[in-house]
């Protein structure tokens, strides 16, 4: 009986976490696919070199470099010299800028994998340039890359939980603060570990069926 | 900008030892964890195609498990959580196989893709001339298979040397505890993540380079 009283405890106390770690998901899924769809373009039909060579560099350090160091640069770093960022803020800029390269990567993929042709065909029959590319290449390129964005979501659903480090309110947080008041290590985060995996087997399940639909068209 | 970067002259001298033995921990603890995480992906993926229902639904059910639930809460529940029930390991080795199960999973389904990517016909033929089921899978698939995902399997190395920093919130001495460390006794948080930043930059980026050369259908 104990047992189970403990074990809604920390059930609730867990459950204040949730909110945010959805939140921070989709706030910084939102912003790393919109600049990424962005950087995408730019990289893939821009004509001006120096962009090209801007995106490559930015996508390179941002992949390279652990989401953790990013967001104690973002944090504690930029407020060492008076920009001090609250730490949603930070972990939703941070999230993102790094979905930003992961995302331009997996669009970019989705349009290398089209035939040069739709865009020839595209214009051979009077859409413009601009048309070509949002009317007949971007849906394609999207069908193409929606199941790797959805693996890409559930990574950064569970990637999440580090920006705890930074003292966002989400679930680890919760967890991490509940240790040091009660001593139900094990059960904490055993409680933590399947609040995630209830968040991310309907996303993985998702993915799956997004394969099953989509993916044979990789080909 | 001179103030910016006037520390690092000052204390460059100071900082490059205490970075330099940081990414050694970093490299060791990433190269240990992915040693075993090779290991232990390989069984995982035999358990898959193993005739015994209850190895193939353990292994099923161990990567989905994985895959959905975040490398922080592994961590803590080995650390921090396992003491509880009388299992204790030290941080290192705990972060090397919070580390290596992890990845295990993500090993797991880069040998299943490769396993189905090589004919059946290598090891039928391997039998029939003679080898032993073990010859066969060790001799003549499995370098196939190693050919077929080497490029994935050290952008997974990249990955895990990322995550590796996530070891630093179960206390591992490595670059991100160093250079919290660090932006302690210094004050300059900015000037050290950023340096730690470029110390995974320096160790990751080469093997990036690396698995884009393999990839690429000419390499």
């Amino acid at each position: 009986m104990t047992g189970i009283s403990t074990f809604i405890m920390v059930l609730e106390g867990l459950l204040a976490g949730v909110g945010v770690t959805v939140l921070v998901t989709l706030a910084s899924l939102a912003l790393g696919v919109a600049l990424g769809f962005g950087l995408a373009l730019v990289r893939q039909f821009g004509r001006l070199r120096a962009a090209h060579f801007l995106i490559d560099a930015y996508c390179e350090i941002m992949r390279n470099i652990p989401a953790l160091t990013h967001l104690f640069i973002l944090y504690f770093g930029l407020a060492s010299i008076g920009l001090r960022l609250s730490a949603l803020v930070a972990a939703v800029l941070g999230l993102g800028l790094i979905g930003a390269a992961v995302t331009c990567d997996l669009f970019r993929s989705g349009f290398s994998a089209l035939p040069n042709g739709q865009r020839e065909a595209a214009l051979a029959v009077g859409f413009t340039p601009f048309q070509a590319i949002f009317d007949i290449l971007t849906p394609q390129a999207l069908r193409i890359a929606l199941p790797s964005l959805g693996n890409y979501a559930v990574q950064l659903l569970k990637d999440t939980s580090i920006v705890s480090a930074i003292a966002a309110p989400e679930i680890m947080f919760y967890a991490r603060s509940m240790v040091t008041s009660s001593f139900q290590t094990t059960l904490i985060y055993v409680t933590a570990a399947g609040l995630y995996l209830l968040l991310s087997l309907p996303l993985m399940q998702a993915v799956r069926f997004l394969e099953s639909r989509y993916g044979r068209l990789k080909a | 900008m001179s103030d910016f970067i006037q520390p690092y002259l000052e204390y460059g001298g100071e900082w490059a030892p205490l970075l330099i033995r940081a990414m050694g921990t970093t490299a060791l603890l990433s190269i240990c964890a992915f040693a075993l995480s090779l290991v232990f992906g390989l069984l995982l993926s035999l358990c898959r195609h193993a005739r015994s229902p209850v190895l193939r639904h353990f292994a099923t059910a161990y990567v989905s498990l994985v895959r959905g639930v975040p490398l922080l809460a592994i961590l803590f529940l080995l650390y921090f959580g396992l003491p509880g029930v009388g299992i204790t390991f030290n941080a290192f080795s705990g972060a090397v196989l919070g580390l290596a199960l992890a990845f295990a999973a993500q090993v797991a389904e880069l040998f299943r893709a490769g396993l189905m990517a090589i004919p059946r016909g290598q090891r039928e033929a391997a039998l029939a001339v003679g080898f032993t089921p073990i010859q066969s899978f060790r001799l003549i698939v499995l370098p196939q298979v190693v050919r077929v995902i080497i490029a994935p399997l050290i952008v997974t190395f990249v990955s895990l040397l990322k995550d590796s920093s996530l070891a630093s919130l179960i206390t591992v001495n490595e670059l991100v505890l160093t250079g919290r460390a660090m932006a302690t006794e210094y004050f300059l948080p900015l000037q050290i993540y950023l340096a730690v930043g470029l110390c995974y930059f320096l160790i990751a980026w080469p093997f990036s380079l690396l698995s884009r050369r393999l990839a690429a259908p000419t390499g």
